[in-house]
C-alpha cells in the first residue's frame, strides 16, 4: 500500500507542481493570484475530450490545441479584465474568484454535471518491481507532467523570455527602467501561466476526469503549493508540489480518504504559522 | 467652514428624520403582502447583514476574505448543533456561534495577515474548502449534504416575526459597521486601504487593524448564519459554499463596494431579481457572474459610484 | 545630547550592497542634512531608520533606546515621524482625514471634535487651509508634500525626516520653505534629519551635513567644510 500510495502521489505532486508553477510564475511577476487557475485547467479537459471524442482528432493533437486554445484565452482574459487592475490587488482577487464561478457554472451549462473523460493515451499496466501494477496512463502522466516542468525550466533559465520573467520578479521597476514592455510581458505571462494549467489539465484528464467544479481541489492545492515553496519561487513549487502530492497521498491511505485534501491545509497553517515566507521564499519584500 | 467628514455621515437631522422614516414604512411593509414575499424580504435582510459585513473587510480595509459564507456556517452549524445535541436555548445558540465565528476569524486572520492580503484570500477559499470537508465527513454531527433540522427561534413559527428578528439583525449588523467606520479605528481601515506603508509609517499597527476588521466582519457573518439556519429550520453545505460566498460578493461589488448603502441595495436588488429570474434554474447564477464581472470591471464602485458621478455631472452642468 | 544615533548600519538587497557599516548621529534641537549622489542610499538609511524594513547588521539607536527592528509604527509613536520621497498620500480621504490619522495613532482617545481641530492645525502650519475636506488624490505634487509634512507633524514627532521636499518649487519657494522647516526646529522644537539635493538649501538651513557615497559615509561636518570638500565635489561631479 506505501508503494501504491507513493506513487500516486508522485503522479499527482508533479501535476500539482505544474500547476502551481503557472500560479507561481504569474504571481511573481504581477503579483496577482488567478483565483480561476483550476477553470483554466478543466477548460483544457474539456476542450481535449472535445476534440479528440467529438471531432475524432488523434489525442496528441487534440491536447496540443487545447492547451494552444486556453493560452489564447488566457491572453484575451488578461487583455480584458486583469490588464486595468493593475496597482489595484483586490480587484484582481476579486475579478478572478468572479470569473471562476462563471466559468464554473458555464461549463455546467454547456457540458452538464456529469464527468467527461477524454480517451487514455496506452492501455494496461506495468508490474513495477514486482511490488504492484500501476498503470500506464498514470505512469505517462507522470512522464509528460516531468517534461513539461524539465521545458519550462529550460526556456525561464535558458531564453531571452526567461531572462526578462526572472529579472521582472525580481524588481518590476528596474526591469521597467531597462527598457521591457511590462504590459506585453504580463499578457505573455498570464497566458503562459494558463497554459500551464492547462498542460496540467491535458496531461490528467484521461486520468480524473473533469466535472465542471473539479478545479477547486486542484487550485487550491496549487495555491498552498505557492505558499509553501515560497511565493514566486520555482523550485518551491517543485518540492512543495512534491510533498503535497505525497501527503494527501499517504494521508489518504493511512489516515483518513475522506479528509484527504485537508492535509493540504495542514500543511498551509503549519507553513504560516511557522515560516510564512515559505520554504524558498525571500523573507522581505 | 464646514468640514466633511466621511461620505455617508449622517449630518442633518432631515436626513435622519427621513431614514427613520424610511425605516419605520419598510417595517410596516411585511403585513401587506403574502408569505412569500415575506420571505423574500427576510432573505433579503440576511444577504444585507453578509454583505455589510463584507463590505466592512473588504471596501473599507481592501482585504478579500472567501470565507464570508463559510464564517456564516460556522455561525449555523455551531449553533445547530448546540441546539440539537446539548438542548441549548437556539437565542443562546445564536450568541455562541457568532462567537465562535469571531473565534475563528481571530485565529485564521492572527496566522494570515501578517503576510499581507493575497494570504487572507488564499488562506480563507482554503479555510471554506475545509470547513465543507469536515461538513461532509462528520455526517453523523452535521448530517452532511442531508441538512441538519434544528428548531426556530421562536415557538410559534410566523413569517412577521422572522422578518423583524432579521430587520434587527441588519440594523445591528448597520450600526457596527457604521460606528466602526467612523470611529477612529475607521480612519485606520481607510488609511490601510489606501498605502499600507504610509499608514504604517503614521504609527497604523496594520496587522492589528486587519485583524480587528476581520474578527468583527467574521463574527457579523457568523451572527446573519446562525440566524438563517433557525430561520430555514435546516442547516445545509450550500451555506457556506463558495456560491454563496459568491453571491455576497457580487451583492457587495454591484452595489457599491466602500460604500455604507452600496450592500444594502445590491443585497435587496440581486435577491429580488434571483427570485425572478429562479425560472432559468441554476443559470441564475452564470447571469449574476456576467454581470457582477462586468460591473466589477467597468464600474468598481458599483451602483453607488455610477450615481455618484451621475450626480456629480448634473451638479456641474446646473451649477 | 544625541536624539538618534546609528552604528555599523549595513543592508544588503540579494546580492546589492545598499549601505556598507554606516555611522551617524544627530543631536536635539539641530537640523541635519543627508546629501549624496543618486543610489548613495540616503532613502534606504531612512527606510532603515523608520523601520520600514531592518538593516542586515548595525544598530540604530533613539533617545538611548535601542529601536532596531523595531515595526516602522512603533518607531512612529516613540517619536520618529518621515515623509516619503515620492509622496504616499491616501488618495480616497479628505486632507483632514489623512492627517487624522496621525493624530489618532498618537492621542488614541481623541475624539472626533479633538482630532478634527489638531489636524485643521496641522494643515494649517504647512499652508493648506482651504483644502480640509479635498480628498487627497486631487492635490497637486507640492500640495501632496505639505499633506506629507502636516500628516507627519500630526504624530508628535521629536525628529522629523524629510525626503526631498524642495522638488518643484521655484526659487522664492524654496526659500519660503527653508524658513518654514527653520521654524520647526526653533517653534516647536523638532529636530530634523533633512534629504535634498538642493544644495543652497542644505547650505543655508542646516547646522551639520552628512555625505553618503555608495553606501558608505563619506564625511560629515559644516555645510562650509562639505562643499568646499574635495572628496564630495568628486563624488557629486565625477572624474
Amino acid at each position: 500500500m506505501f508503494a501504491i500510495a507513493s506513487m500516486n502521489g508522485l503522479v499527482i505532486g508533479v501535476i500539482y507542481a505544474l500547476t502551481a508553477l503557472g500560479v507561481s510564475l504569474v504571481v511573481g511577476i504581477m503579483n496577482v493570484v488567478n483565483f480561476a487557475h483550476g477553470e483554466f485547467y478543466i477548460l483544457a479537459g474539456y476542450f481535449s475530450f472535445l476534440f479528440a471524442n467529438a471531432l475524432g482528432m488523434p489525442i496528441i493533437a487534440a491536447m496540443g490545441l487545447a492547451v494552444a486554445l486556453v493560452f489564447v484565452f488566457g491572453l484575451l482574459v488578461e487583455y480584458t479584465l486583469i490588464r486595468p487592475t493593475y496597482g489595484d490587488d483586490m480587484y484582481s482577487l476579486i475579478l478572478t474568484f468572479i470569473l471562476s464561478i462563471v466559468l464554473q457554472n458555464a461549463y455546467l451549462f454547456i457540458f452538464g454535471p456529469y464527468p467527461n473523460k477524454p480517451p487514455g493515451w496506452i492501455k494496461g499496466a506495468t508490474n513495477i518491481f514486482d511490488l504492484f501494477f500501476y498503470g500506464n496512463q498514470r505512469m505517462a502522466a507522470l512522464v509528460a507532467g516531468i517534461a513539461v516542468i524539465v521545458v519550462v525550466f529550460a526556456m525561464i533559465k535558458l531564453t531571452w523570455f526567461g531572462r526578462i520573467i526572472r529579472a521582472a520578479s525580481q524588481d518590476r521597476g528596474m526591469a521597467e527602467l531597462n527598457g521591457v514592455n511590462t504590459t506585453r510581458l504580463n499578457m505573455l505571462s498570464f497566458g503562459l501561466g494558463c497554459a500551464l494549467a492547462a498542460a496540467a489539465g491535458v496531461i490528467l484528464a484521461p486520468v480524473f476526469p473533469v466535472t465542471p467544479t473539479a478545479g477547486v481541489p486542484v487550485a487550491l492545492t496549487a495555491f498552498v503549493v505557492v505558499v509553501l515553496g515560497g511565493m514566486g519561487s520555482m523550485w518551491g513549487c517543485i518540492i512543495g508540489g512534491l510533498i503535497l502530492g505525497l501527503v494527501e497521498n499517504l494521508g489518504a491511505a493511512y489516515l483518513s480518504t475522506g479528509y484527504k485534501h485537508v492535509f493540504g491545509f495542514v500543511i498551509l497553517i503549519m507553513v504560516l504559522a511557522i515560516r510564512p515566507s515559505g520554504l524558498f521564499g525571500r523573507k522581505e519584500a | 467652514m464646514t468640514i466633511s467628514l466621511g461620505e455617508s455621515r449622517l449630518k442633518s437631522t432631515p436626513k435622519i428624520l427621513l431614514c427613520l422614516a424610511g425605516l419605520a414604512v419598510f417595517a410596516l411593509l411585511p403585513w401587506t403582502m403574502g408569505v412569500y414575499n415575506q420571505h423574500v424580504l427576510i432573505v433579503c435582510l440576511f444577504y444585507t447583514m453578509m454583505a455589510a459585513s463584507w463590505n466592512l473587510l473588504a471596501g473599507y480595509t481592501g482585504q478579500v476574505s472567501f470565507g464570508h459564507a463559510a464564517f456564516a456556517g460556522i455561525g449555523a452549524y455551531v449553533s445547530g448543533i448546540l441546539v440539537v445535541k446539548a438542548g441549548l436555548n437556539p437565542w443562546g445558540g445564536v450568541v455562541i456561534g457568532t462567537l465562535c465565528a469571531a473565534a475563528f476569524g481571530f485565529l485564521v486572520g492572527l496566522l494570515c495577515l501578517r503576510m499581507g492580503g493575497i494570504y487572507l484570500s488564499l488562506t480563507t477559499l482554503g479555510f471554506s474548502e475545509i470547513l465543507h470537508i469536515v461538513i461532509n465527513n462528520e455526517y453523523e454531527i452535521t448530517r452532511g449534504t442531508m441538512g441538519l433540522q434544528v428548531p426556530g427561534l421562536i415557538e410559534n413559527y410566523s413569517k412577521i416575526a422572522y422578518f423583524y428578528i432579521f430587520l434587527a439583525g441588519a440594523l445591528i449588523t448597520l450600526a457596527v459597521v457604521y460606528r466602526l467606520v467612523h470611529s477612529n479605528a475607521g480612519l485606520n481601515f481607510r488609511a490601510v486601504q489606501n498605502d499600507e506603508r504610509a499608514a504604517s509609517a503614521l504609527g497604523v499597527d496594520v496587522v492589528r487593524t486587519r485583524l480587528l476588521a476581520f474578527t468583527v466582519s467574521s463574527a457579523l457573518a457568523g451572527m446573519a448564519g446562525a440566524l438563517y439556519g433557525h430561520y430555514m429550520l435546516l442547516i445545509t453545505p450550500h451555506l457556506p459554499s463558495l456560491d454563496q460566498q459568491f453571491l455576497v460578493l457580487s451583492m457587495t461589488v454591484i452595489g457599491g463596494l466602500g460604500s455604507f448603502v452600496g450592500p444594502v441595495i445590491g443585497a435587496f436588488s440581486l435577491e429580488i431579481l434571483s427570485e425572478y429570474i429562479r425560472a432559468w434554474g441554476e443559470y441564475h447564477v452564470l447571469v449574476f457572474g456576467l454581470v457582477a464581472l462586468f460591473v466589477a470591471r467597468f464600474a468598481p464602485k458599483g451602483i453607488v459610484g455610477i450615481y455618484k458621478a451621475w450626480r456629480g455631472k448634473y451638479r456641474a452642468a446646473t451649477a | 545630547m544625541e536624539l538618534i544615533k546609528g552604528v555599523g548600519i549595513t543592508k544588503h538587497f540579494g546580492g546589492v550592497k545598499a549601505l556598507s557599516g554606516v555611522d551617524f548621529k544627530v543631536e536635539q534641537g539641530t537640523i541635519v542634512g543627508l546629501i549624496g549622489p543618486n543610489g548613495a542610499g540616503k532613502t534606504t538609511l531612512f527606510n532603515i531608520v523608520a523601520g520600514a524594513f531592518p538593516p542586515t547588521s548595525g544598530t540604530v539607536h533613539f533617545e538611548g533606546v535601542d529601536i532596531t527592528g523595531l515595526p516602522a509604527y512603533k518607531i512612529c509613536r516613540r517619536g520618529v515621524a518621515r515623509t516619503f520621497q515620492v509622496t504616499r498620500p491616501f488618495g480616497e480621504m479628505s486632507c483632514v482625514e489623512n492627517v487624522a490619522v496621525g493624530v489618532v495613532n498618537h492621542q488614541p482617545d481623541a475624539s472626533r471634535a479633538v482630532w478634527t481641530q489638531r489636524a485643521v492645525e496641522c494643515l494649517r502650519i504647512v499652508g493648506l487651509e482651504g483644502f480640509e475636506s479635498t480628498e487627497a488624490r486631487h492635490l497637486n505634487v507640492v500640495q501632496k508634500k505639505k499633506l506629507e509634512i502636516a500628516r507627519a507633524l500630526a504624530t508628535g514627532p521629536k525628529l522629523l525626516m524629510l525626503d526631498e521636499v524642495l522638488g518643484g518649487l521655484n526659487s522664492q519657494e524654496i526659500q519660503d520653505a527653508i524658513t518654514f522647516i527653520r521654524n520647526l526646529r526653533d517653534q516647536l522644537g523638532l529636530t530634523i534629519l533633512w534629504i535634498e539635493h538642493v544644495m543652497g538649501a542644505i547650505m543655508q538651513a542646516t547646522e551639520k551635513v552628512i555625505v553618503l557615497d555608495q553606501g558608505r559615509i563619506l564625511m560629515n561636518g559644516s555645510p562650509e567644510e562639505v562643499v568646499n570638500d574635495s572628496r564630495v565635489i568628486h563624488a557629486y561631479l565625477g572624474d
